[in-house]
């Protein structure tokens, strides 16, 4: 493995961690849980 | 509830809503309006059925909650009747869909020139990118705007739907090309060669708009029936003033107008016939096939047609509170309802796209790493990696799965609606299909519910004959209620006979009457009735017991205190009730028959009907405790009857199907309304329900399959093995398919073969 593939395992996971920080972290309070029957 | 604050309903259109997201987007903003109790959105009837508390909310404020979240939403027109209103909504899911359609052909046209230009150009032709580049803008700008303004409105809140797959797909697509096309140069000094995509990303707008076409056109046949129902209306009525009748518009007809209609025509609106006969076709309400006979004094209903005779009548019900308009919003109301099963469907959609992205993601470094220890050049590990990870993106739909309840729920009410079945919802149907005992009332459910004087017979020695006997047994029944007094009426007068002077009577709650008539003083009643008046009904009890085995109900007569005759009254078993009772118990179902009679005569009721289970001698309040306690039994229970005194056992119930239907109190307290007085159709609707629920099961089964297979296939997880990589645009078409193919199978129900 290469410096390069690092970068691009350390970015993926950032990008992961982003979206599921802003979908289910951030959200919370802002969509809150859906109405249930 | 014990909460007595006042509550209000509305239902307000939402427009823009494309999936089971969007949908739990609208529904979770409503929700969280101060105020709002309950909010149900519902995607296909594109509607938001909110109750809440007018103390703290208004419906301004509830459409502003909607349009905050970026759909589109409207205060429902107030005085619009519900046949007004479904038209409306069909008009513009109509242009609706043309207007998608145009998108989608334009776009496929594109997609077939970005495919073929780059093989008729020579090579190298320095305009072909900028070409493809104009060609694939325009389609996403006017043919696939809407996804990325889905996307980016969800995404500010936080959420995510099928948009935004769709919209991070392409996008990531055309961005790519973007840079190759105007700095090629960044990508072959980094050894990548620079690769476009356009022609991925129309084709991809194309297929997935494609897809859209077909959904709506199919979702559109899902409400086929109900779109029929409001056909039915007539647009003008015959109307009687003075010497002349005229035409009129439905809507000027008022309550007591009286109509012609002649023979062929379409009844215009509800009434009862005043003079005049005919032969009626109700088929398109009730679902009975044979017309029925109407006469001076029959209810008609508007919407049906008139076939054999003409008639005058006097309109009753009108506008809103018509036969029709009941049928149709009840339908409606069904058809907007959620059913239980489809809350897992919801959970999974709602987690579905930020996991998916996540995966997408995963894949784009997982092979951009493997290739390049593998020793490809970091070029070709980019633009590998970039396609899978389009792939996973593009494949992943939960669409699929928000269709997969609503869309059987819909064809499934409109099936049963066919055949005079009106299943009051999604709950209600797969509660239906889980039924295990059935419950059926005896009188008007398993019988005719027309009682009729079959056999009168005298004691032996009795001074008068059968129709003097009649005539003053008629003549003191004729100011009670009670149906067999009713039945005993009708003979005598069938067969012209006089009615005598009452000098007193007297009538005893479930046993029978007393009086004196013409000077003869009778006691008219049932055996405990004569034991109490020190009457011996000895001479007659051979006679009675056999009468009484063949399920007729034993009314004796006494006249100055010694026993004159009886009569037995038979209510005959409906000629459908028992093959009906058999097809339950070929299901698998327990039948039980509930009865006000005594023992013997529902014993062979029972056993005519080929019931096994009888509980006689029960009153209305009795009904709801056996009914209960077969529940405390474990049994789910239906409860089959006419809804006219067995309303609480009908809520009581955990199903409630009313027959004969129509009636306002039958439509309140039943969860399925039968609109023919038929049992077979209690059968069918329990059918139709256990097919549905099937449906649903296998439509849930593919979305989730489809997504289980689909996603790791874009990944590459065949790939080692096969060397199978699914190409963005293949999982475009893959995509539209799981939609469609959920679709069609829900519309399956519309040719169930109930009998």
């Amino acid at each position: 493995m290469t410096t390069l593939d690092f970068i691009v395992i350390a970015a993926a996971l950032a990008a992961i961690g982003v979206v599921i920080w802003y979908f289910f972290i951030a959200s919370r309070g802002h969509a809150p849980m859906r109405h249930e029957h | 509830m014990s909460d007595t604050t006042h509550r209000e309903s509305i239902r307000i259109p939402v427009t823009g809503m494309t999936c089971s997201a969007c949908q739990a987007r609208v529904q979770s903003a409503l929700a969280r309006q101060p105020g709002v109790d309950d909010a149900s959105v519902n995607l296909m009837m594109e509607s938001a059925a909110v109750t809440f508390d007018p103390a703290v909310t208004n419906p301004h404020a509830l459409v502003s909650a909607v349009r905050n979240t970026g759909y589109g939403a409207e205060l429902p027109a107030g005085d619009l009747s519900p046949l007004a209103e479904q038209e409306a909504r069909d008009l513009s899911q109509r242009e609706e869909l043309r207007a998608m359609t145009r998108k989608a052909l334009v776009s496929v046209a594109a997609g077939v020139l970005a495919m073929l230009l780059p093989m008729m150009l020579p090579m190298h032709t320095p305009a072909l990118p900028f070409v493809l580049l104009a060609l694939s803008a325009t389609v996403m700008l006017w043919a696939g705007r809407h996804f990325y303004v889905h996307a980016w409105q969800a995404l500010r809140h936080h959420s995510a739907d099928m948009d935004t797959l769709i919209a991070a797909g392409t996008g990531a697509a055309f961005l790519y090309s973007l840079v190759a096309t105007f700095a090629p140069g960044f990508f072959v000094a980094h050894g990548v060669a620079p690769n476009l995509y356009y022609e991925a990303v129309i084709v991809i707008i194309a297929l997935v708009l494609t897809g859209n076409v077909f959904e709506a056109r199919a979702k559109r046949s899902t409400s086929a029936a109900l779109r029929a129902l409001v056909e039915l209306q007539p647009a003008t009525a015959r109307v009687v003033r003075g010497e002349a009748v005229v035409e009129v518009p439905v809507s000027s007809v008022i309550a007591g107008d009286v109509m012609l209609v002649r023979p062929g025509e379409r009844i215009p609106v509800d009434g009862e016939v005043i003079s005049g006969s005919s032969a009626v076709d109700e088929s398109m309400l009730t679902g009975e096939s044979l017309p029925v006979e109407k006469g001076a004094g029959d209810r008609v209903i508007g919407a049906t047609v008139n076939r054999t005779g003409a008639f005058h009548y006097r309109a009753t019900t009108l506008g809103a509170d018509s036969t029709l308009a009941r049928i149709v919003r009840l339908m409606r109301d069904a058809q907007s309802s959620r059913a239980p099963v489809q809350a897992l469907a919801d959970r999974v959609s709602e987690i579905f796209v930020p996991v998916v992205i996540c995966l997408s993601i995963a894949t784009f470094a997982t092979w951009f790493v493997a290739l390049h220890v593998g020793g490809a050049s970091p070029g070709t590990a980019t633009v590998r990696a970039f396609a899978a990870a389009v792939a996973v993106l593009i494949i992943a739909c939960p669409c699929a799965m928000g269709l997969a309840v609503p869309t059987a729920v819909m064809v499934a009410t409109g099936r049963g609606a066919a055949s005079g079945i009106l299943i009051k919802g999604g709950e209600a149907l797969q509660r239906t299909g889980d039924v295990s005992t059935v419950v059926l009332d005896k009188t008007g459910t398993i019988t005719e519910g027309a009682p009729a004087v079959s056999d009168v017979l005298l004691a032996p020695g009795a001074r008068r004959g059968t129709d003097a006997l009649l005539e003053l047994v008629s003549s003191l029944e004729a100011q009670s209620a009670h149906p067999l007094a009713d039945a005993i009426v009708r003979h005598a007068k069938a067969k012209g006979l006089a009615k005598q002077n009452i000098q007193s009577n007297e009538y005893l709650v479930g046993r029978g009457a007393i009086g004196t008539v013409d000077g003869v003083a009778l006691v008219v009643g049932n055996a405990a009735l004569m034991r109490d008046r020190g009457v011996s009904t000895a001479a007659l009890d051979d006679r009675a017991s056999a009468l009484a085995h063949e399920g007729k109900t034993i009314v004796f007569v006494a006249a100055d205190g010694a026993l004159a005759g009886m009569l037995a009254i038979a209510d005959p078993i409906r000629a459908t009730s028992r093959t009906a009772i058999d097809r339950l118990r070929a299901m698998g179902l327990a039948v039980v028959m509930l009865t006000g009679d005594d023992q013997r005569t529902a014993d062979a009721i029972a056993s005519a009907a080929g019931v096994d289970r009888v509980v006689a001698g029960v009153l209305p309040e009795g009904k709801v405790a056996e009914i209960a306690r077969l529940q405390r039994e474990g049994a789910i229970v239906a409860m089959v009857g006419d809804g006219v005194n067995d309303a609480p056992a009908l809520a009581q119930a955990d199903i409630g199907i009313a027959m004969g239907g129509g009636s306002a109190i039958a439509t309140e307290a039943a969860d399925v309304v039968l609109m023919r007085s038929d049992l077979d159709a209690a059968v069918q609707s329990i059918l139709l329900s256990r097919r549905t629920m099937r449906t649903m099961r296998q439509n849930l089964f593919w979305a989730f399959i489809y997504n289980v297979i689909g996603i790791p296939v874009a990944a590459g997880a065949l790939y080692p093995a096969f060397g199978l990589l699914l190409s963005p645009v293949l999982a475009s078409a893959a995509m539209a398919f799981s939609s469609v193919s959920v679709v069609a199978n829900s519309l399956r129900l519309r040719r169930a073969n109930l009998s």
